[in-house]
């Protein structure tokens, strides 16, 4: 699992666990003959719960608008990658990418929509991102070791869409 | 905005109630019939995945496409649609004779569009998944022909059409006199039956009462989808149009973004019919009024704009250069977090008129509380999908897939069935046949579909793609593991049915089983629920998965001639593998000729890689022809010696 996939697993699993104990409680809450409780009470505080879920939200808002994947740059030392979808492979030219160096996956498509997503040796996806018929999709990403990493499609693109695979190759 | 509404009064026994009656029972029996469909192809999807029972992968995509508009649209939304005309009826609108007709039309345009999909997709083999993924429709890879395209988006445009009708009628009923809005202009009447009368109370005046609150979100969604459903009419127009004049075509971003306009106020189609049924039937189980909601009326009046300007929180990772399409993702984040204030402040009022009240645990109850629990679940995974840097790695991976199922199967899907067993019996006026094994199938089908969609969310985090016939081998284990309990969760249905099917026949005897007994019966399917989850998921985490890319090219073995070896990885590499089976590859695909069968010679395998074929497109400008050679002599080397 990625230290993305990593930090969702734990914040969407904590809340969860959160949220089940709230429901239980007032599942429970309903069993025996509790005396009834003062609603206009409960209603008023629904404001203030208002006023918490707008805090929450700025919060998850503020701290996460500024690692969206958009105008990444590589820099003038990147080194190009040009690769092309066809329904159903990648054309993968074979330049030798090196470690260290900003990529900048160049991505077009000849027919339908793709979606290129890279995994390392181990099966954990590195980053994915769409590629559209006659757009330029460029991404760029920064490999830390050498090997070989495999291209799937993570777009649905046709019958071949489960085998379109692709290879890359980087050396240190 | 602190007066509360009272209690609003049902209609009166007549001709309006009786045909209420009449249309939201037509809706739910069909809606209930695609269910069945649906649901068994669902089970297939997931066995074939899991290897128990392999679908070619051909029909694995017709399946998928089949299923998914089937289950969201033909059973979903169907259901709640017709589920509205009856909450209606609760708080005293009366169906006219025209909204009542719109609503027959509506409903015929709904299962001639399901019909249309269902042929299409198992009758022609119709794959492209929806027609989201514009201009896939069109490429079809030798699976369907244009005439098909043809006719499913045609299909598709049917069932945008009665999306529309239906909005119709809804307005028509709402915007009626059983508003008692005081000012006569449409304009003033929309923002009554939309609730600002709990926020502005003088400008939005009614008399006698204020619009009861299921009213608030059933006028909500008919607006939207007007406006969402008319571009995406359009478009399909545009591409029954395509598929028969290939010239004709739109750019696929503008596609993209108008089909996804549809595609996220669609989901809303779902939900907020389901929540006008929460808002009548909770109360009525909790003994109390609505907690609160006169402020779930700021939530309405945010969804009602915000609703149809989120759309591309779906399209996060599509940002083509030269493309404004960057900005605005980016904007559609806040957008998308300001409508879960709706959800928030919906489950504070329904959470808290249950608790400590003396609600009814039948199986209505039961299911409309785990609906709530659902929509908690299902609103916080999506706050992730909301958020574009947790996007980017779940995108279009399982992840999605667990989301989905949570909000479509364990939240719509249970406020469906306890629309069924609360209110079916008063609509056809039997009694329901057994309120014990509904309990059982609403409890049973929780634990499984939570488990189910559990499995998802966790091979989504781990990189699992959607929409894959056969997936990666290193997610083999937990796609078994989803097995017996997609199997179990198509089995339980079979209580909701028979359920269903002895009512109807009038089997039902009107009175409450000992409540011990029953509760004992409920425990048990519970604990077997539970015993079968914890099973799956044991199995699943004490397998070990086998290791990353199994029989791809960097780990199979070569072979002994290393001329032979090059071009095997051009074959693997080059995409062959995705059409064309042969073993020696370990390719399966089935798109193309089996070349284990066809046995080509060289001539016609290195015309074919260099100049295409039919279907196959030309490889020239990406291999050279030492590599076409190479992959060529290992194709005719390697034919049947699997």
């Amino acid at each position: 699992m990625g230290r993305i996939a990593l930090i969702i697993a734990v914040s969407y699993g904590t809340v969860s666990v959160l949220a089940i104990v709230f429901l239980v409680w007032v599942g429970v809450s309903t069993r025996g003959n509790q005396p009834e409780p003062d609603l206009r009470k409960i209603g008023e505080r629904e404001k203030t719960w208002f006023a918490v879920v707008v805090v929450l939200l700025a919060v998850l808002l503020f701290s996460t608008i500024l690692f969206t994947p958009y105008g990444r740059s590589a820099g003038k030392h990147a080194q190009i990658e040009k690769i092309k979808a066809i329904q159903f492979a990648w054309i993968v030219p074979g330049t030798p990418l090196k470690t260290g160096t900003p990529v900048e996956f160049q991505l077009t498509s000849a027919d339908v929509n793709h979606g290129f997503a890279v995994y390392n040796a181990g099966g954990k996806l590195l980053f994915e991102v769409q590629v559209m018929p006659g757009k330029t999709q460029k991404y760029v990403y920064t490999f830390k070791k050498p090997g070989t990493y495999t291209i799937l499609c993570i777009e649905f693109c046709g019958v071949g869409h489960a085998h379109m695979q692709g290879s890359l190759t980087v050396s240190a | 905005m602190n007066h509360v509404a009272p209690t609003p009064e049902p209609l009166a026994p007549g001709p309006e109630l009786e045909r209420a009656r009449w249309i939201a029972f037509r809706y739910v029996i069909a809606a209930t019939v695609i269910l069945g469909a649906a649901g068994i192809l669902g089970v297939i999807m997931r066995d074939s995945q899991a290897g128990v029972d392999r679908v070619p992968d051909g029909w694995f995509y017709a399946i998928m496409t089949a299923h998914g508009l089937g289950a969201f649209v033909g059973w979903a939304a169907f259901a709640v649609m017709g589920f509205a005309f009856w909450v209606l009826a609760q708080v005293g609108f009366p169906l006219t004779r025209t909204a009542a007709r719109l609503a027959d039309a509506a409903w015929w345009l709904m299962v001639l569009g399901v019909a249309g999909v269902v042929v299409t997709c198992l009758g022609f083999k119709f794959g492209a998944s929806w027609v989201f993924l514009y201009p896939l429709s069109f490429h079809g890879a030798g699976q369907w022909g244009r005439w098909t395209s043809f006719f499913f988006s045609g299909s598709v445009l049917l069932a945008g059409l009665s999306i529309v009708v239906w909005c119709l009628s809804i307005l028509t009923v709402v915007l009626g006199p059983a508003l008692h809005a005081v000012k006569r202009s449409i304009p003033n009447r929309v923002g009554v039956a939309i609730g600002l009368g709990y926020l502005a109370p003088r400008r939005f005046a009614t008399n006698p009462r204020p619009v009861p609150y299921p009213v608030i979100p059933l006028t909500v969604i008919a607006l939207d989808m007007i406006v969402a459903t008319l571009p995406l009419a359009v478009l399909l127009v545009e591409m029954m149009v395509q598929s028969l004049t290939p010239s004709v075509h739109v750019d696929p971003l503008l596609a993209k973004n108008v089909l996804w306009w549809f595609g996220h106020p669609v989901v809303y189609l779902l939900l907020f019919p389901a929540v006008a049924m929460l808002y009548q039937l909770v109360p009525k189980y909790a003994g109390r009024p609505l907690v609160a909601g006169n402020v779930i009326s700021i939530g309405w009046a945010l969804a009602v704009v915000v609703n149809v300007i989120i759309w591309a929180h779906h399209i996060y990772i599509d940002y083509p250069s030269g493309s404004p399409q960057a900005a605005i993702n980016t904007a559609m984040q806040p957008l998308t977090f300001s409508i879960t204030i709706v959800s928030a402040l919906s489950l504070y009022s329904l959470f808290f008129t249950i608790y400590r009240s003396r609600y009814r645990w039948d199986a209505a109850g039961a299911a409309m509380f785990l609906a709530l629990v659902a929509w908690l679940l299902a609103g916080l995974s999506g706050v992730v999908n909301a958020t574009i840097a947790f996007d980017q790695v779940v995108h279009n991976t399982l992840w999605v897939v667990g989301h989905f199922h949570q909000m479509a199967l364990l939240m719509i899907g249970f406020v469906i069935f306890a629309g069924v067993y609360a209110w079916l019996p008063d609509l056809i006026g039997k009694p329901l046949y057994s309120d014990a094994m509904g309990r059982v199938h609403v409890w049973l089908t929780f634990v499984l579909g939570t488990a189910n969609s559990a499995l998802w969310l966790w091979q989504g985090l781990h990189g699992a793609p959607r929409r894959f016939a056969v997936l990666p081998h290193q997610y083999d284990n937990i796609t078994q593991a989803g097995v017996p309990l997609a199997i179990g969760l198509g089995l339980t249905q079979i209580l909701f049915a028979v359920n269903i099917v002895q009512t109807l026949r009038g089997k039902g005897v009107g009175r409450v089983a000992d409540p011990k007994r029953s509760r004992r019966v409920v425990l048990v399917a519970l604990a077997g629920g539970l015993a079968l989850a914890g099973g799956s998921f044991g199995w699943a985490a004490g397998t070990e998965a086998t290791k990353a890319w199994a029989g791809s090219a960097a780990s199979a073995p070569a072979g002994a001639n290393p001329a032979l070896a090059a071009g095997r990885s051009i074959f693997t590499s080059a995409g062959c593998s995705g059409c064309h089976t042969l073993a020696a590859a370990g390719a399966h695909g089935t798109v193309g000729p089996n070349l284990d069968q066809k046995k080509p010679n060289l001539a016609l395998v290195i015309a074919r890689v260099t100049n295409g074929g039919k279907v196959m497109p030309p490889f020239k400008s990406s291999l050279s022809a030492t590599q076409i050679q190479e992959v060529a002599a290992f194709v005719v080397a390697s034919e049947g010696n699997g």
